[in-house]
């Protein structure tokens, strides 16, 4: 009975500990670490192909605005090569923002998967940074999260992304990609009010499926071709916003530049898919 | 020996290929250099706007006080491109005899700067700049591009070319009046697009 009592009350003592706000400056994640609370971050944090990190729902990554190489772009990053899993919960969403007094679109760099081994994300907030998340060369399934005030909200190349019930806006670029042979489905999404919705870049084939998701307001462009993407792309039974579909005003492909491929988009839906849940 | 080299090969391919694609993919910078005036804001703002808007990548723009520290900058790579004048790159920087003939001045000193430099002259833009820089050879206004920089962005001299012959006297002057009172960046955006290259 007294070991176990000892076991309960230091459960209980830990609990009740009131979360404390750390400062990380440069740190590699090599172990399995579970973090939570609110925690400054002032450079790189790496999780290493053998590291694990999750983050508890409730848990606050705050990047401090750091330029080194003054290129405009902040310095401050999460980048992981092992496992990550960030689920929040509605009422306790995970989120990752600036420390600035006066948040801007790249304040900090990234959230960024390289070669992943596992990425698992679920009502979290990203904010501020240049990308508010970038997937490559990897699977990664992110769920009922919110991507605002990036430059790339969410951005992915040659990655089999699942993008589900998530909110994209206000930023430069709501989806940016790269195909380049991966497979993506991205569904029941709301993209809206950025000032491109979604930037093929280069090398789309249609192997990435957007579908049934409500796709407006995003202005100039709802969709906008790469300078590389001369392959015509089909964004089939989204909601643009319009019962009539997507506006050739508010695409940029080959009507406005003969080199680029076309965009179509098949049996657009008539109504809101209501997204947002 | 093949069975050996192979694999290192591979290797080597993939370690390439993943290096550049992280480059591309990072959101790191192109810089362009500028020397001063407004109607240098103005274009080195109409490239960068161009680059930044048609291929994601963002760019830099660095001021530097004369033709002599931009071109020196382009040669170090401290700098990708520059807007430069051909009687400027002929007379200032080649140290050339003047030419009359603007065609022929073009070609001199674009295979010049190629041969003996590694700088590539893109197309001119449309104007010449001989008036207001006060000198009476021609001074065709064209970016000058690193040739390193061309080969690691390919498609980035096809991209800058749109821009040939779209610049005339008469637009740049009416540039750099709206660029005077105004932000030139927006100039440029709003340049690049009403002429639907954004």
């Amino acid at each position: 009975m007294g070991p176990l009592f000892s076991i309960l009350f230091l459960f209980l003592l830990t609990s009740c500990v009131p979360l404390q706000k750390t400062e990380v400056g440069n740190l590699v994640i090599s172990d399995k670490q579970v973090w939570q609370g609110e925690k400054r971050i002032n450079g790189i944090i790496r999780v290493t192909r053998e590291g694990s990190l999750t983050l508890l729902p409730g848990t606050r990554l705050v990047f401090s605005r750091i330029d080194h190489d003054a290129d405009g772009i902040g310095d401050a990053e999460l980048f992981v090569e092992g496992e990550f899993v960030a689920r929040g919960t509605k009422t306790q969403p995970i989120l990752l923002t600036s420390a600035a007094e006066n948040p801007q679109p790249g304040d900090w760099k990234f959230l960024y998967f390289d070669y992943a081994r596992k990425v698992e994300i679920e009502y979290l907030i990203s904010e501020y940074a240049y990308s508010g998340v970038q997937v490559h060369f990897c699977r990664a399934q992110i769920s009922r999260s919110e991507f605002r005030y990036n430059i790339d909200g969410v951005r992915f190349s040659t990655a089999n992304i699942s993008l589900k019930n998530s909110y994209l806006h206000h930023n430069r670029h709501g989806i940016r990609y790269e195909e380049r042979g991966g497979r993506g489905v991205v569904q029941q999404n709301r993209i809206s009010d950025n000032q491109i919705g979604i930037f093929a870049v280069t090398r789309g084939a249609g192997l990435t499926l957007f579908e049934q998701n409500d796709i407006i307001d995003n202005k100039p462009y709802q969709v906008k071709m790469g300078l590389q993407q001369t392959t015509a792309l089909d964004f089939p039974r989204n909601w643009w916003g319009d019962v009539r579909g997507l506006s050739a005003e508010t695409v940029f492909d080959q009507r406005r530049d003969r080199s680029l491929g076309r965009v179509t988009a098949t049996e657009p839906l008539d109504r809101s898919i209501d997204a947002i849940r | 020996m093949e069975k050996v080299l192979r694999p290192v090969f591979i290797l080597l391919l993939l370690m390439f290929c993943v290096s550049s694609l992280a480059f591309s993919c990072v959101g790191k910078s192109l810089e362009i250099g500028m020397t001063g005036s407004v109607q240098q804001e103005v274009l080195a703002n109409i490239i960068a706007e161009l680059i930044d808007e048609r291929t994601g990548t963002s760019v830099k723009i660095v001021s530097f006080e004369s033709s002599d520290e931009a071109h020196a900058a382009l040669l170090k790579a401290d700098i990708d491109m520059y807007v430069e004048y051909t009687g400027v790159g002929q007379t200032v920087i080649l140290q050339a005899q003047p030419m009359a003939d603007a065609a022929e001045l073009y070609k001199a000193v674009k295979d010049r700067y190629n041969e003996e430099l590694n700088l590539i002259w893109l197309k001119p833009l449309g104007f010449d700049a001989a008036q207001s820089l006060g000198v009476t050879l021609p001074a065709e206004a064209a970016p000058v591009v690193r040739k390193d920089t061309l080969k690691k962005f390919p498609a980035l001299a096809r991209l800058i070319n749109k821009l040939g012959g779209k610049i005339d006297h008469q637009t740049i002057s009416s540039l750099v009046k709206e660029a005077s009172t105004g932000q030139p960046k927006q100039v440029a955006h709003g340049f690049l697009k009403n002429n639907r290259l954004i």
